[in-house]
């Protein structure tokens, strides 16, 4: 009898963990998935504020100015697909590396503190939102490898978990970084 | 302000070292010149008594392995005695020349040492050291960067009949303020699971309960060098970016020495494992040869130089 149970309870409790350990990564997925969400939209708020301080300083800049508030109503509109927002993401962050090179032109602007504050904090998100990416495709690739590697693909199967899409960086939105880069130095 | 080079500091021997180094080379030769007459006479007394107790019929072993043994350490005590003010001299002008000379902002201390609660705050070694000793403490501002360094020795010794002692760091330790705000804690150690058994060291790596969940960097060279444990995934990342991942990389090839990294309240700690004592002057070798010097300058400098190689003076962030 002592035997059987020291056979079985093990076998018992093989499928608890499996499952348990699937249950966590999924929810560091979407932990890490919200602390993007979060950076993101601190970077959306940073907005209004840029907005104002350059405008105070430049008068050709009207446009880009606008497409910038533009993109943040449309982002916290809230009624926007994942899709959607990744995109709207792309393009504050394509407009924001245009908005720093075209600073050059305005010394005034550029050394004035407010403006100085608000450049670093976005520099400061932009590599807390990359960090958090990175943390994204380490959590994907830790709950991918248990959705496919067996045994725990088998769990995951009948629990109905599939492989996820890593976060990927757009061509543009690097280039979009570098233009920031290139306005530091 | 810029690196200095090794050419830098030739000259520098050469006309602001040179008076001091011949003034201490001169008591460094009357020194070994005592200390031979002294081990002289020492070995002599050691032969002396060992005739007379070869005489009265002593076994050879053990019993005359005892005057051959107080010889030695009267001859240590001696040595240990007589030098140290040389040993004094020599750090009060030439490191501390040294070290102004790699920066004027520095500032340096040869009996100091980092406090043992700073080392156990760096949360780098799991056990807490009963024996810590150091010297050669160093601070200042490398730019905007504060930084101190001291060469410690920790060591644990177990109470008890069977009494042992295990060396914990050995080296150089660092810590500089880091440049980005941070909260959580990150502790960066070298490798030693992976690099055994490849891709399956990971499954030991985050079996080590007594530290914090493993954080798997995508950079499998640094992977292949380090072991990274942190309680926040993503400050992790925002702290080790790609680049920074890369300097340390850098940084390691450099040395080529077990590096631990830590990154704790704000701060970065560096501990880099030595084999031997840094920063002493040797009784029997000449001071005038610039290999010696080199040696000095260079173990400073790599110090120092960690401002540089892990660019903490990048001040893009917030943190100023």
């Amino acid at each position: 009898m002592p035997i059987a149970i020291v056979i079985i309870v093990p076998l018992l409790l093989i499928p608890v963990l499996i499952y348990n350990s699937l249950i966590a990564r999924k929810n560091q997925v979407l932990n890490v998935f919200g602390a993007i969400d979060a950076l993101l939209k601190k970077r959306y708020d940073l907005i209004p504020n840029l907005v104002a301080t350059v405008k105070g300083y430049t008068q050709h800049e009207r446009s880009l100015l606008e497409e910038l508030t533009k993109i943040r109503a449309q982002a916290l509109s809230g009624q926007i697909s994942d899709d959607e927002a990744v995109e709207l993401d792309n393009k504050l962050t394509r407009a924001l590396g245009r908005l720093l090179l075209v600073v050059e032109n305005y010394p005034n602007l550029r050394a004035s503190e407010n403006f100085m504050h608000l450049q670093r904090t976005l520099t400061e998100l932009e590599e807390q939102i990359s960090a958090a990416r990175r943390a994204y495709n380490a959590a994907v690739t830790d709950y991918n490898n248990a959705v496919e590697m067996f045994p725990t693909s088998i769990a995951a199967s009948m629990m109905n978990y599939k492989p996820r899409r890593f976060f990927e960086i757009s061509e543009k939105q690097r280039e979009g970084i570098d233009a920031g880069e290139h306005f530091r130095r | 302000m810029k690196a200095k080079t090794l050419d830098d500091f030739k000259q520098f021997c050469e006309t602001g070292l040179s008076a001091d180094l011949n003034a201490l080379e001169a008591r460094r030769r009357a020194l070994a010149r005592n200390l031979t007459y002294a081990g002289a006479v020492v070995a002599g007394l050691v032969l002396i008594v060992l005739f007379l107790m070869g005489r009265s019929g002593v076994q050879l072993f053990p019993g005359l392995l005892f005057p051959v043994i107080i010889g030695a350490i009267l001859f240590g005590f001696i040595t240990h005695l007589a030098g140290k003010g040389y040993v004094r001299q020599f750090k009060a002008t030439i490191i501390r020349k040294i070290v102004s000379f790699l920066d004027e902002n520095l500032d340096y201390s040869p009996h100091r040492h980092i406090p043992r609660s700073t080392f156990i705050a760096s949360q780098i070694f799991k056990t807490a050291p009963n024996r810590y000793k150091g010297d050669d403490y160093v601070s200042g501002n490398i730019g905007a960067t504060k930084i101190e360094f001291s060469e410690l020795h920790a060591e644990y010794e177990t109470g008890g009949k069977n009494r042992s002692r295990r060396t914990i760091f050995r080296g150089l330790f660092f810590i500089a303020d880091f440049n980005k705000h941070f909260t959580c804690r990150l502790v960066v150690l070298p490798d030693t699971a992976e690099k055994l058994f490849g891709g399956f060291g990971k499954t030991p790596q985050s079996w080590n309960l007594t530290r914090d969940p493993l954080i798997k960097l995508e950079d499998p060279e640094f992977e292949n060098f380090f072991v990274v444990h942190g309680n926040d995934q993503i400050q992790a990342r925002y702290i080790l970016s790609t680049s920074l991942m890369n300097r340390i990389i850098d940084f390691r090839k450099k040395t080529n020495r077990h590096l631990y990294l830590s990154f704790v309240g704000s701060k970065i700690f560096v501990a880099l494992s030595y084999a031997r004592n840094l920063f002493e002057p040797r009784l029997f070798t000449t001071l005038l040869d610039f290999e010696l010097m080199r040696e000095y300058f260079q173990d400073l400098q790599l110090a120092v130089g960690i401002v540089d190689d892990l660019s903490l003076n990048t001040r893009i962030w917030t943190k100023q």
